[in-house]
């Protein structure tokens, strides 16, 4: 996007997350709670210590990266709406790797559960890639059902064949070697090394995306399918190989979060990220920088949501009907535009006639 | 004089960015055909829509019978007596005859429910009525075209309409289907005193069929006449604002003498998306050096050919080679491989991406080249803008920047994007499909001396056209098809074009002889 | 236990699960039928259910629950049209939106009214939706069983089913919507609004939508749970796509799914795990995508021959 359009597209979105916060304070004030005081404790929850600092960063980096897995999905014209399953695959499979790997240099140790985090969620989003290409399944649904089918299949593991023998334990994996683990950067916050990963990723998915002819030939494919085709692309190969890119990404952050957080695979390991950053990308249209740059806003938004629900009572859930709605605007945007410009040129069709005439 | 049927004051239509119709003022008599002619953009089908109420002009009054229409309604304008049959037929296609006819006033029975044998007994009445022929229980898309548009004219005389407007009725028609639809047109002018406005381009069948005819220009309306007082040479001026006169092409034949076979089609099948196999044992040579063109009324196997030729389409029997190796199993980009540009027939769904600027449209299939990228990864931005800029000068396209989204040019435009792209290729095989559809005459030009100058640099050339005017300026031979089968081979200066649509319609050199 | 009650129990057990995921598809089936399948139903579900529990708890009966979810299916099905229709919008992204909206709203709401946070409790219980028997039918085998003792919505989804199937292919709104779908502009053209009818559609979808959900949280329990949709409102759009859209057709493919998992309750009672079990309606369904998919190619390639 360029000039004009972008200009159009920074004012709508500037308006429909401002709409949207009005929005989430009516729903506020409607619900007995005093907006006011539920932002500012928001922005409080999220910047005013170091740890709160740090965990808006973590927030942030998890978001960042479920939103490129979005994107570079959606740039082959693929909706990948499958993360979450893709997620708890890549966390399950590398927390499997680090236990097994116990006592094995972390030089050797963690590229290999890096791999097995990529390898389990670039799988996992192979599958509904390849029945979308291949066979014309839509994905969307697909995705979905199958985020349902691999957490209950990872729930059975941690509760079943892989549940630790520890004890104390109710459920979850055997523990990684702690020489794998990713360390705390700022005590007790969540924010650890894995934010490092986390950034060289971001930049590379939007190298990826921007620069290379593997991206631009993506961007065409997802424009138009037959198009690529007609051009020679393997637009086949293509778009199934955005698909396992993404799945690739999920896997990793999945893996962030044991190697980072909970030391083995537990059945909460996620509460829905993937859909949080796949808002993100939505309402950034899928372009990359806008995504690295939203997932900072909405890291805090979520962290300060937490804040704010053992503050004040108020649900945290409120940031999701938030982020909900400003994608409601945003894919709106073209029609209110379009409804405008019509209105105008109507009146000023009739001015100038009435005048003229 | 009687008062007019239909009268338009000071009509004027704004769509964002384009003013469609400028100040138009008319008048059509009861009982005329009065036909609109004008180019694609003038404006003729954004009057003729205001006139059914699919569109409120900005500005203007509109009268039917003497009464002004005060709101615009398709629902208005039928129960009025205004009727149209519009250039892409309003028809559901996977109801039947009798459904779409009855389509929005169905007959019921307990005052809930559809009556089904009471729809076909109206369908049958109206067939007895007029003498357009279809069956009521066919189903709209397994029928041929020209029955189409019988069951869109019926649907609106089953309305009560009798004004009937006609939008483009005859570029789907074979000559034979348009020459049953003008009696028809004769018949129920004569017989039931309807009213007729018909839009068209073709200016023979202004002077075949019409009493007064209307041209625009621009949106504007530049002239009214009798018919019987102009002719097509008139008319054509009138049309375009200055004297229409195609240019000689500048043809010569390549340097090299060797005109080896570069396309070679094999005793061809092919299976269209339904599964119907419709390009039937087809077989045919292209020579370097020469453009072989391929006349046919559309939907006689001629897309599914092309695309079979250039890999879009698997076929299931005969062969085609080219440059001497097949193709058989090959995707399309393995036949761009052997050398071989296609310039397919709908650009807006196979030719372009429309949200990608013109820049990424050009570029497409050379990305990966030395000079554009670092080891076929990293775009080189540069000089990827170079190239492109000289090739946007080099083939004069206009109306928009290297930035521009090509979805938002005109068909010319667009299509000479397409062009840029495939002939800059340099490939020795071109397959080109449609050209100039829906493009201006200027364009036009440019696009036939392009496709001209491939040719004399030694291109092995297969156009496929519907257009037999452009077959005849840029063929060095000529073919027939029809129903997936070639009914006859010819040299264009040896053939008169009546004769030519003998052949499009099935006729044989066999049965003529 | 013998075998004749556990197949008894089985089919119960495929009726009840059936039934939401019957009501949600007979929705998402009309706006497929005037073009813009509406995969939000999922959400909405989840909003109906919510609805429903909260309406017959502050209203005090399962009826007035009903007709508050009823309600809030048709605010529900405007929303959707008027992002759809007439703003234009990318449905899926609406639908999408809404899923995710649908669900933090319901999570906010409960946590924001009742205090209470993952499942409802509400003290002293709520009324569930009643029960019906014929006493006379009890005396046959199989089929006795089977007809009574279900509850209201049971018996309205099968008449539904017929009902939107006499619409569909039977009524002049139906040729109408089928046009709106396939082709608006033969239907404006006739003077016939598409858009009109694609509200209609959309508000049906709401409703029917939303009472789906009512049945999940009122049919058995009685209860609310986050995320108690569970996507559902998913394996409801796979059975339209299944079914082709036929509500008969979409119907057989909503008692299948139920029949899966049906057949995973009763695996966990010999002692599979119950997540084990869950997995198997997912999986299932999209294997019934694949299916259809595969069949339609089959059958074109041999049309070719």
């Amino acid at each position: 996007m360029k000039g004009r359009k972008l200009l159009e597209y920074l004012l709508a979105l500037a308006v429909s997350v401002l709409l949207a916060l009005i929005v989430g304070g009516v729903i506020m004030a409607l619900s007995g709670f005093d907006p006011i005081k539920g932002y500012r404790l928001m922005i409080e929850g999220a910047f005013s210590k170091p740890r709160l600092v740090g965990n808006t960063l973590a927030k942030a980096a998890t978001l960042c990266l479920t939103g490129l897995a979005t994107a570079i999905a959606a740039q082959a014209g693929i909706f990948n709406v499958g993360g979450e399953g893709q997620l708890y695959l890549g966390a399950i499979a590398s927390a499997f790797v680090g236990a097994r790997l116990t006592g094995v240099s972390p030089v050797i140790g963690i590229p290999l559960c890096l791999l097995a985090a990529m390898a389990a969620g670039g799988f996992y989003a192979w599958v509904p890639g390849m029945l979308k290409v291949r066979m014309k399944v839509d994905e969307v649904v697909t995705t979905i059902l199958l985020n349902s089918a691999a957490i209950y299949f990872c729930a059975y593991l941690a509760n079943g064949p892989l549940k630790t023998a520890e004890r104390g334990i109710n459920s979850g994996t055997d523990s990684v070697d702690p020489a794998f683990m990713f360390e705390r950067l700022i005590r007790s916050s969540n924010l650890t090394q894995s934010i490092f990963l986390s950034v060289v990723i971001a930049l590379l998915v939007w190298y990826i995306m921007r620069r290379t002819t593997a991206g631009f030939e993506m961007k065409l494919t997802g424009q138009n399918g037959r198009f690529a085709r007609y051009s020679g692309l393997k637009a086949e190969r293509l778009a199934i190989g955005s698909m396992v890119v993404s799945g690739a990404i999920c896997g990793l952050v999945g893996m962030f979060e044991v190697f980072g957080l909970h030391r083995r695979f537990i059945t909460t390991v996620s509460q829905e990220f993937y859909y949080d950053g796949m808002l993100v990308a939505m309402m950034m249209r899928y372009q990359p920088l806008g995504i690295i740059l939203m997932s900072l806003f909405f890291g805090a938004m979520k962290i300060g949501g937490t804040y704010m629900e053992a503050q004040a009572g108020i649900p945290s859930s409120l940031v999701i009907v938030i982020q909900s709605i400003i994608i409601f605007f945003m894919a709106a945007e073209d029609g209110i535009l379009q409804a405008f410009r019509g209105w105008r040129t109507r009146r000023r069709a009739a001015l100038t006639l009435t005048k003229g005439g | 004089m009687d008062e007019p049927i239909v009268s338009f004051r000071h009509v004027s239509m704004q769509f964002p960015g384009v003013l469609a119709n400028d100040d138009v003022s008319l008048d059509i008599r009861r009982g005329e055909v009065f036909a609109l002619v004008g180019e694609n953009g003038a404006g003729k089908s954004t009057l003729m829509n205001i006139l059914y109420g699919m569109n409120a002009p900005t500005s203007g009054t509109v009268s039917i019978r003497g009464q002004e229409v005060r709101h615009f309604s398709p629902s208005e304008a039928i129960s009025r007596g205004v009727g149209m049959v519009h250039q892409h037929f309003m028809l559901v296609p996977s109801f039947t005859v009798a459904q779409n006819i009855v389509l929005g006033r169905e007959p019921k029975r307990l005052g809930l429910f559809c009556d089904f044998p009471k729809m076909r007994a109206i369908t049958e009445h109206l067939v007895a009525e007029y003498g357009l022929r279809v069956n009521p229980d066919d189903k709209v898309s397994e029928i041929s075209v020209g029955l189409q548009q019988r069951v869109e004219i019926l649907k609106t005389l089953h309305r009560g309409a009798d004004v009937l407007i006609l939008d483009e009725p005859t570029a789907v028609l074979t000559p034979q289907e348009t020459d049953e639809l003008f009696t028809v047109i004769r018949r129920i002018v004569k017989e039931k005193q309807m009213t007729i406005i018909i839009i068209t381009h073709k200016l023979y069948e202004v002077m075949a069929i019409s009493d007064r005819v209307g041209v625009m220009r621009a949106g504007r309306l530049v002239g009214v006449c009798e018919t019987k007082d102009v002719n097509e040479r008139i008319l054509a001026s009138m049309m375009v604002g200055r004297e229409v006169l195609l240019g000689q092409l500048d043809r010569h034949d390549p340097d090299t003498s060797d005109n080896e076979i570069a396309i070679h089609v094999e005793k061809l099948q092919v299976s269209d998306n339904r599964g119907l196999t419709v390009v039937r044992g087809l077989s045919l040579d292209v020579h370097r050096g020469e453009i072989l063109g391929i006349a046919g009324i559309e939907g006689n196997g001629q897309s599914e050919l092309v695309e079979a030729i250039t890999g879009m389409r698997r076929f299931s029997g005969g062969d085609v080679t080219i440059g001497g190796k097949s193709i058989k199993g090959m995707n399309p980009g393995q036949v761009r491989s052997l050398g071989v540009a296609h310039i397919p027939e709908d650009r807006l769904a196979t030719g372009v991406s429309a949200p990608a600027d013109v820049t990424d449209n050009l570029i497409v299939g050379k990305e990966r080249q030395p000079r554009f990228s670092i080891g076929g990864i990293h775009m080189k931005k540069r000089p990827i803008r170079r190239w492109a800029q000289e090739t946007f000068d080099r083939f004069d396209i206009r109306g928009a920047g290297l930035d521009t989204a090509v979805g938002s040019l005109s068909g010319g435009n667009m299509q000479k994007v397409v062009i840029a792209r495939e002939f800059s290729f340099e490939t020795p095989v071109l397959i080109i499909s449609q050209p100039t559809r829906g493009v201006d005459i200027g364009a036009m030009e440019a696009i036939h001396q392009l496709i001209m100058d491939k040719r004399n640099s030694g291109c092995a050339i297969l156009l496929v056209s519907a257009d037999l005017d452009e077959l005849y300026r840029l063929s060095d031979r000529l073919m027939t098809i029809y129903e997936g089968r070639i009914t006859g081979e010819f040299i264009p200066s040896e053939i008169p074009k009546t004769e030519i649509s003998y052949y499009m319609t099935g006729g044989t050199k066999e049965a003529q002889a | 236990m013998d075998f004749y009650s556990m197949a008894i129990g089985l089919m119960q057990n495929t009726l009840r699960t059936a039934t939401p995921v019957v009501l949600a598809a007979l929705g998402c089936l009309l706006t497929d039928h005037v073009g813009m399948m509406n995969i939000g139903v999922d959400g909405m579900m989840l909003i109906g259910a919510f609805a429903a529990v909260m309406g017959s708890w502050l209203l005090g009966s399962w009826v007035l629950g009903i007709a508050v979810a009823l309600g809030i299916g048709l605010v529900l099905g405007l929303l959707y049209g008027v992002f759809v229709i007439k703003l234009k919008s990318d449905e899926f992204i609406i639908g999408v939106a809404l899923n995710v909206f649908a669900g933090g709203l319901t999570t906010f709401l409960l946590r924001a009214m009742t205090g209470q946070t993952g499942t409802f409790h509400a003290e002293g219980g709520l009324s569930v939706l009643p029960r019906f028997s014929l006493s006379f039918l009890d005396s046959i085998p199989v089929i006795g069983p089977l007809l009574n003792n279900n509850t209201l919505l049971v018996y309205i989804s099968w008449l539904l089913v017929l009902a939107c199937w006499l619409l569909i292919y039977r009524t002049p709104l139906g040729f109408w919507m089928r046009s709106a779908g396939e082709h608006p502009q033969s239907l404006r053209s006739a003077g016939k609004s598409p858009e009109k009818i694609k509200y209609l559609a959309s508000l049906l979808c709401g409703m029917l939508a939303c009472l789906a959900g009512a049945h999940l949280s009122m049919g058995y329990l009685s209860t609310f749970s986050e995320n108690m949709s569970n996507s559902r409102g998913f394996i409801a759009v796979a059975c339209v796509i299944f079914g082709r859209s036929n509500p008969p057709k979409v119907f057989l493919a909503a008692l299948l799914f139920g029949f899966i998992d049906a057949l995973g309750m009763r695996l966990q009672s010999v002692g599979i795990s119950s997540n084990l079990t869950s997995i198997f309606p997912y999986v299932g369904t999209v294997l019934m995508m694949v299916l259809v998919v595969w069949r339609a190619e089959r059958r074109k390639r041999r049309m070719s021959l």
